[in-house]
């Protein structure tokens, strides 16, 4: 018989929550839309195959165009996004709902509801996403035989890893955001979309952003215009990957830190 | 099993599959070698080789770069030579020779240089004997087991030589480095994976690259540290070069990609600079020349670290333009207007 006085432990705290915020999380119109979003590319894949590889100049290989999915699509646009909508809202969501009331008053640690609840998050957006860039990778990248298939097994892998990453980075940050504040989804907005722009720029700005490390490690350059063609610039990858971490550990305990000690007040 | 877990599970299965197929891609892909894109016989090159180039024949004869320039030159059928070769030694470079590879030890090893490996599918008997018939003041002897053959086996002058190493590998160069090769592969040494610092670039080299070349400090130390200016007067430095990578491919354009290791990140921005001036200097001709503002498009220089990448793609309607050839069409003829 447990002892009623004290709290579920941790790990046992957390796998619940996790799997009651997967089955809402899975289960929903955001994840409808963004399966939507994130499954595009296999949508673009197949079109390329069908009826664009004929019409795109053969400078375009099926590779380049993999590569321009990562890097512009997941990489810059829709992870980000993902992470914004879904990592804003494991706390958010319950305040909104007023239902937070409901988590709190269990006998488990808040630590371990955001940890259940950022798992989640975790499982959810990367089993939307990597299966739609595997996919993608290879109808691309056969549609023109077996020929450098191989070759660009190694680059697979990296997206992959690299691809998991982003969704950890921005979740952890966007984490922090929904505790932090009430409605986190603008300055989320803002940041992608404003603030991660200084990537492009020259001189040790782009380090302030998290893009700049992302696209650091993956080996795709695609061609772009502008001043990130002329002041592109690529981070070692053992400083992008000490500065994701670091990102990730910080942002992380200091959501677990606002999220255990800070007082909710449901309005009536 | 919640529903939930079900999408998460197969999500996985898909991503696993994915992976597997993929490794099973790169672990059959034929370009996969011993150490990047060095096969295994490759190994027993002499452990003190500077710089090593690659080239694989198949891709270079089905890219459209063979198809344009490399026939004779009325555009239709093979090389010079090349049936002529054929009759003597059975040889069809263009069917028969898989790869290329060529080991530079730098210029103070005399006649202790390069070593080229050829590999491929040779009618021994035929070559062998073309080479004791075709060729004056040639030679054999056994080296290990091995017949090799010596050209020019006088004093005071340099001695070739050529050997088989297997049936499918024959390998050519100055008799000192035909013979350690031989020595090493026939004891199974591998004295290139003991260097260390042409291993680790060998690795970086893209996996399946119709062309690639890898240098060490040792041989770029040698290069000019200074080029003139573009006035003529003048002279720009050049940072030293560490290292550097070349890889490259010709289908479906020609896509050159460099990397060059400076001393240190400051190193690397000025050499990066350097060629972006080149560029721009380039895109200056543009009104006397406009393809050559596609041809600074065509190149993109970045930096990481002490890392410089250059970048060129080149379509061919673009080499045409500059050569001021017609466009010819897949086929290698010239495209009827």
């Amino acid at each position: 018989m447990r002892d009623t006085s004290r709290p579920v432990p941790f790990a046992r705290a957390s796998r619940a929550v996790f799997d009651l915020a997967l089955e809402g999380m899975v289960w929903s119109r955001r994840s409808l839309l963004m399966a939507v979003l994130l499954g595009l590319p296999i949508v673009f894949a197949i079109v390329y195959r069908v009826v664009l590889a004929a019409h795109i100049p053969p400078r375009v290989t099926p590779f380049d165009l993999y590569g321009a999915v990562v890097v512009f699509y997941y990489l810059r646009n829709v992870l980000p996004l993902a992470a914004l909508f879904y990592a804003s809202a494991l706390i958010a969501d319950e305040v909104e709902g007023k239902t937070l009331t409901y988590l709190l008053t269990r006998p488990v640690r808040r630590e371990a509801i955001l940890a259940g609840k950022f798992a989640a998050y975790v499982a959810t957006t990367l089993s939307l996403a990597l299966p739609a860039v595997v996919v993608t990778f290879f109808i691309l990248l056969t549609s023109r035989g077996r020929v450098g298939l191989g070759g660009a097994v190694p680059d697979l892998l990296r997206d992959l890893g690299v691809l998991a990453l982003a969704l950890l980075a921005y979740g952890a940050l966007f984490t922090l955001l929904g505790v932090l504040l009430k409605r986190p989804v603008i300055p989320g907005l803002l940041f992608l979309f404003v603030w991660e722009l200084i990537a492009n720029l020259p001189g040790y700005l782009p380090r302030f952003t998290l893009t700049a490390y992302l696209r650091s490690l993956v080996r795709h350059r695609p061609a772009e215009e502008g001043i990130s063609e002329i002041f592109g610039q690529v981070l070692p990858a053992a400083l992008c990957l000490e500065v994701l971490a670091g990102a990730i550990i910080v942002c992380l305990a200091a959501a677990a830190w606002i999220f255990s000690t800070r007082e909710y007040v449901m309005d009536q | 099993m919640t529903r939930s877990r079900l999408v998460v599970l197969s999500a996985l299965i898909v991503v696993g599959v994915g992976v597997v197929g993929a490794l099973g891609a790169l672990y059959f892909d034929p370009a996969r070698a011993a150490v990047g894109p060095l096969p295994a016989e490759g190994l027993a090159l002499p452990g003190d080789t500077q710089f090593v180039m690659g080239f694989d024949v198949h891709r270079f004869v089905a890219s459209p770069f063979y198809q344009r320039f490399g026939k004779d030159r009325q555009g239709q059928g093979r090389p010079p030579g090349f049936t002529e070769l054929e009759e003597k030694t059975g040889l069809n470079p263009e069917r028969d020779v898989d790869r290329i590879l060529f080991a530079g030890r730098g210029v103070e090893k005399g006649p202790e240089g390069g070593v080229l490996l050829v590999s491929g599918r040779f009618d021994r008997t035929k070559l062998s004997r073309a080479i004791e018939t075709e060729t004056k003041g040639v030679t054999s002897k056994s080296h290990e087991g091995t017949t090799v053959y010596l050209f020019r086996e006088e004093v005071g002058k340099k001695t070739g030589a050529a050997a088989f190493l297997d049936d499918d590998t024959l390998v050519l160069g100055p008799r000192e480095s035909v013979e350690a090769t031989i020595t090493n592969y026939a004891g199974g040494k591998a004295p290139m994976r003991s260097n260390a610092a042409l291993v680790a670039l060998l690795e970086s080299v893209k996996p399946g690259s119709t062309f690639w070349a890898v240098g060490d400090q040792s041989v770029l130390s040698r290069l000019p540290l200074s080029i003139p200016g573009a006035t003529g007067q003048g002279a720009i430095s050049l940072p030293p070069v560490k290292s550097v990578v070349v890889t490259g491919d010709l289908d479906p354009m020609v896509a050159v990609e460099l990397t060059g290791e400076a001393v240190d990140g400051k190193a690397a921005q000025n050499l990066a600079d350097i060629v972006r001036g080149f560029v721009a200097l380039a895109s200056l001709q543009a009104s006397q020349r406009p393809e050559l503002k596609e041809l600074a498009s065509a190149v993109s220089v970045t930096t990481d670290a002490a890392r410089v990448h250059v970048n060129l793609r080149v379509p061919y309607e673009l080499i045409d333009s500059l050569s001021g050839k017609r466009p010819m069409a897949a086929n290698g003829a010239p495209e009827s207007r």
